[in-house]
């Protein structure tokens, strides 16, 4: 009930600030304005506390609440609690509105809504968080637990949860969705300014691109920022989750997560390139607003069960709602700044072509270029089903398709990006000569393969031409371009840093330069750890007699430098410690709840102070109340307990069963295979989730050790019996040592991969994030520093923001 | 036409260009009634499957799979593409269920038989009942292991 005031209230307030800001703009009066940003943050404050008052339904397990006990159980710990908040649909898109909301809300008050482009900006944004409320008051969060169980009487709340999604217990994944969530609503700023750009246009108001560009910069670094570090995290618990071969294995819900951060890259490249009505007039606004249709696109795909992967754990009703809202940003993100492409967009200035090699040119090759990348993976995901829908033949898409195509191109933008920066420094001249001999450089490595490892793939003679050839080609290729990008960002950066005297500008230089590094390091490390890890395996069949001895034997690992010793063996199960209170009611609330479960099938448990045997039934005492626990059964009359035992049962309770018998109030009737003794309960009342197995393992290498861990599975009993695999990882300065374990009653089954540069890998991501970070700190134009300090110094000057040169 | 638009223009056709190509190249995995893994090919209609299985006296292997299991590559690049595998699996009845496909019959299999992830293989009689499972993915070796095992099976049945 207080969930659903909640949301109603936020979508109320919020459809109520909506229009009034669009009406405020359309009339161009300022009738309603103080009254609106109050209703935004009361939206705002509505989505936190309806999120505050779900997680801490979550943490306290309110089962009355039915997506509360679809997605946690009693033996999840706190922290797995509150991550299964956002677990499934409703509370995912719960956290997007909040944040969305709030979003809104800091826009409203730092730039205020006094012009009619601002009331256009904020109407669209709150719109959009407004839908988002509406779409959970179809599909909520809060539904009543009754909904679950049409069948049990007004009341009745189940005991345990159903569990969470296994795959989402990981401390990554406990940090991923939110992160991501942020970078999606951050993205909702840039996709209204956008929108409103192109209103404004049509409207003849000139477009507003010119005047928001500082916050569009800003707004879309930030969301930038937040998406490429949800995709590091994602990638690095996929690194952990076995079957998903690595960190990145080009499943649909990897790729689709990947499409808005190479739009979004190239926007931000295009954004760069915007000045005002002569250049990018109508491309850079468009790429803004696009983002965030291939957000919606992205979430659809993950949710809606348009393909399902290991990421569907929850797909209904609001894949539809998705697919709208979808629809509605396509329309007003593609659509609008098309329609005003070929239909309004002036011609531009005549005659004048230009040199070839210029930055603009350059830069407009790059987002290009970037797009081209983002196309391979839209089209990806788009073609299997496009190809079925019209010919009905069923294609596969693997990840020969998606690293084929992206490797050129991707060859092609780091010579470009080398180029661009040895050109802004060194001149044309220069600049193509260096360019020449590193592309050629590129095309010679491309054919030196020492062995085949260093090919780029394994073709077969069925695979199409194209592919053969790149697949053919040797990973070397990648080295000259990583250089040219290195050598080229480095100098650029040592000259225009030392002689500056500005210092945001000098941050900003070291920013660009750590992001264009970092990238090209990610590359090439991201390449070769794939093209060169190696696997061995061992059995290690006496693992748990071995794990007893104080010298246990070192067995080594065919086929590789690794040996590996057993020193622990251990069986468990989750919870460890049972409590039969979680699943049973005692005869106090079976007394307590009185006529009100007659007839119905309830789990109870107590202990037996008598035992009454008769022809063809046994019941038992339990705890000495008038509560009988009852075994009917032709030829099952005897049950195998004994007084003083505490037992557990599941049956039908009838009160008045046996009138004839003064002490027995009620009877709880159970079949004999439903009651046993607590310590071993029957299967309806078993409160195990999960058996785990695991050893402990100290791994050596060349002889050495090199680290000790433990690895194993675990099954989710109560889900499908799914597994998880549990591996352990060790870090090493130059590869990673990844030890993964089948253990089986009594052995171990190891499988050991050499994963090289991960380490590298993982610092390229610290550094790409770290610049970013830097530059959207301290851009000298645009940076937050410059833009909250001028704020306090004098207001409302961001309105006087011009574009900068870089 | 400025060298901006030229490029631009450049890039759209090799988009275009790309999009159609990789259409085409494409692997076809499946038809009408077919399903391709390797170089072996797998019916997906179940009724015809089972009836085959009856009038040929075959057991009926079953294989859940879908499109984006890294480890179905696995089996069409190893198992179904090694001759030792297609000696056994000329015993049986191929019967290929993707996980994806929403079908009726296809989801009263994917229950049955408890497939809730792929890959799975299931020998099954043409009456249903079980031979044998492989859940998850098998090296080649354990793969042909799995297959006799259910051929004994099927034969002492």
């Amino acid at each position: 009930m207080i969930g659903t005031a909640l949301l109603s209230g936020a979508t109320l307030t919020g459809l109520v600030a909506t229009l009034l800001l669009f009406r405020g703009y359309l009339r161009r009066d300022d009738a309603y304005a103080t009254a609106v940003v109050p209703l935004i943050g009361t939206t705002g404050a509505l989505l936190v506390v309806a999120l505050g008052y779900l997680t801490y339904q979550f943490v306290v397990t309110d089962y009355t609440n039915a997506y509360v006990w679809n997605n946690t159980a009693n033996y999840i710990p706190l922290l797995y609690r509150v991550t299964g908040v956002y677990a499934g649909n409703e509370g995912s898109i719960l956290l997007w509105a909040s944040l969305t909301a709030v979003v809104a809300f800091w826009a409203a008050r730092r730039r205020g809504i006094g012009s009619p482009d601002a009331k256009l900006v904020q109407g669209l944004t709150v719109g959009i968080a407004t839908y988002f409320a509406a779409m959970l008051l179809v599909d909520s969060p809060f539904t009543d637990i009754a909904a679950e169980f049409p069948e049990m009487n007004e009341g009745y709340v189940p005991l345990d949860g159903t569990g969470l999604n296994p795959l989402l217990i990981d401390p990554y994944m406990a940090i991923h969705p939110p992160i991501m969530f942020i970078g999606y609503a951050l993205m909702t700023m840039p996709f209204a300014i956008g929108v409103a750009h192109f209103v404004s246009t049509i409207r003849g108001d000139g477009g507003i691109f010119g005047d928001w560009i500082g916050s569009i910069t800003r707004w879309l670094r930030a969301s930038w920022l937040f998406l490429t570090a949800a995709i590091v995290l994602g990638s690095l618990w996929s690194y952990r989750v076995l079957g998903w071969g690595g960190i990145w294995a080009w499943d649909p819900v990897e790729t689709a997560v990947l499409i808005p951060w190479i739009f979004l890259t190239a926007t931000l490249h295009a954004v760069m390139n915007y000045r005002s009505r002569s250049t990018y007039a109508t491309l850079a606004p468009a790429m803004t607003a696009t983002t965030l249709a291939l957000v919606v696109y992205a979430t659809a795909i993950v949710r809606s069960g348009v393909f399902r992967s290991v990421h569907s754990f929850a797909d209904d009703g609001i894949g539809f709602a998705l697919l709208l809202l979808l629809a509605v940003t396509t329309i007003l993100g593609i659509g609008l700044p098309l329609g005003y492409w070929l239909l309004r967009e002036p011609d531009a200035s005549s005659g004048e072509s230009g040199p070839w090699i210029s930055r603009p040119n350059l830069l407009h090759l790059a987002v290009l270029g970037i797009g081209l990348l983002g196309f391979v993976s839209v089209w990806g995901l788009t073609f299997p089903v496009l190809n079925t829908y019209i010919t009905g033949m069923e294609v596969e898409v693997t990840d020969t398709y998606y690293n084929m195509w992206s490797y050129p191109i991707l060859l092609g933008i780091l010579l470009t990006l080398g180029f661009y920066m040895d050109y802004d420094v060194e001149g044309r001249r220069r600049a193509l000569l260096s360019l020449s001999a590193f592309t050629a450089a590129t095309l010679v490595a491309a054919l030196i393969a020492p062995t085949e490892a260093w090919m780029l793939t394994d073709t077969g003679p069925n695979d199409a031409l194209f592919y053969r050839l790149i697949g053919d080609a040797s990973v070397l290729s990648l080295l000259p371009p990583v250089a040219y990008v290195t050598l080229t960002v480095l100098k650029r950066a040592l000259e225009l840093i030392p002689g500056s005297p500005n210092r945001h500008y000098q941050f900003k230089q070291v920013g660009i330069a750590m992001i264009h590094v970092g990238f090209a390091i990610l590359v090439v490390t991201v390449a070769l750890s794939y093209l060169f890890t190696a696997q061995s395996s061992v059995i290690v069949s006496d693992a748990r007699q071995e794990a007893e001895l104080n010298d246990a034997p070192v067995h080594d690992v065919p086929d590789s430098a690794y040996a590996v010793q057993v020193d622990d063996y251990r069986e468990y199960q989750r919870p460890a410690d049972p409590d039969v209170r979680d699943v049973a009611l005692s005869v106090e609330e079976v007394t307590a709840r009185g006529e009100s479960i007659h007839e119905t099938a309830q789990p109870v448990y107590g202990t037996v102070t008598e035992i009454n045997q008769g022809p063809e039934a046994t019941i038992v005492q339990l705890d000495d109340s008038p509560i009988w626990l009852g075994v009917v059964g032709e030829g099952q009359e005897s049950v195998d307990v004994s007084e003083g035992d505490q037992v557990v049962g599941v049956g039908f309770v009838m009160w008045d069963y046996l009138p004839d018998m003064s002490r027995t109030d009620a009877v709880v009737v159970a079949e004999p295979g439903n009651v046993g003794p607590v310590t071993n309960p029957p299967e309806a009342v078993d409160q195990t989730r999960v058996e785990g197995s695991a050893v402990g393992l100290t791994v050596y290498e060349g002889g050495d050790p090199i680290g000790s861990g433990s690895a194993g599975q675990e099954q989710y009993r109560q889900q499908g019996d799914m597994e998880v695999r549990d591996v352990f990882v060790d870090r090493g300065l130059a590869h990673d040592t990844y030890v993964i374990a089948a253990v089986d009653d009594g052995t171990a089954s190891l499988t050991i991969r050499q994963i090289p540069l991960m380490n590298l890998m993982r610092a390229s991501t610290v550094v790409l994030l770290t610049g970013m970070l830097v530059v959207l700190l301290f851009d000298p134009a645009y940076g937050l520093a410059r833009a909250w300090s001028r704020r306090t110094d004098q207001p409302n000057a961001a309105e006087a923001e011009t574009p900068s040169d870089d | 036409m400025t060298p901006k638009k030229i490029i631009t223009v450049a890039l759209l056709v090799t988009a275009l260009g790309i999009g159609y190509y990789s259409m085409n190249a494409a692997p076809v995995l499946s038809d009408e009634s077919h399903t391709y893994h390797g170089d072996t090919t797998w019916g997906t209609d179940v009724e015809g499957a089972m009836e085959t299985a009856e009038s040929e006296d075959k057991p009926v292997l079953v294989y859940f799979w879908t499109t984006w299991c890294t480890y179905c590559e696995d089996y069409n690049d190893n198992a179904y593409v090694d001759p030792d595998v297609h000696d056994r699996l000329d015993e049986f009845v191929l019967l290929a269920v993707n996980l994806d496909d929403g079908s009726p019959e296809a989801k009263q299999l994917q229950q049955r038989y408890n497939a809730n992830y792929p890959p799975q293989h299931a020998a099954i009689t043409p009456d249903g009942e079980l031979l044998m499972e492989i859940n998850g993915y098998a090296e080649t070796d354990s793969f042909i292991a799995y297959l006799e095992e259910a051929l004994t099976e099927w034969e002492n049945r």
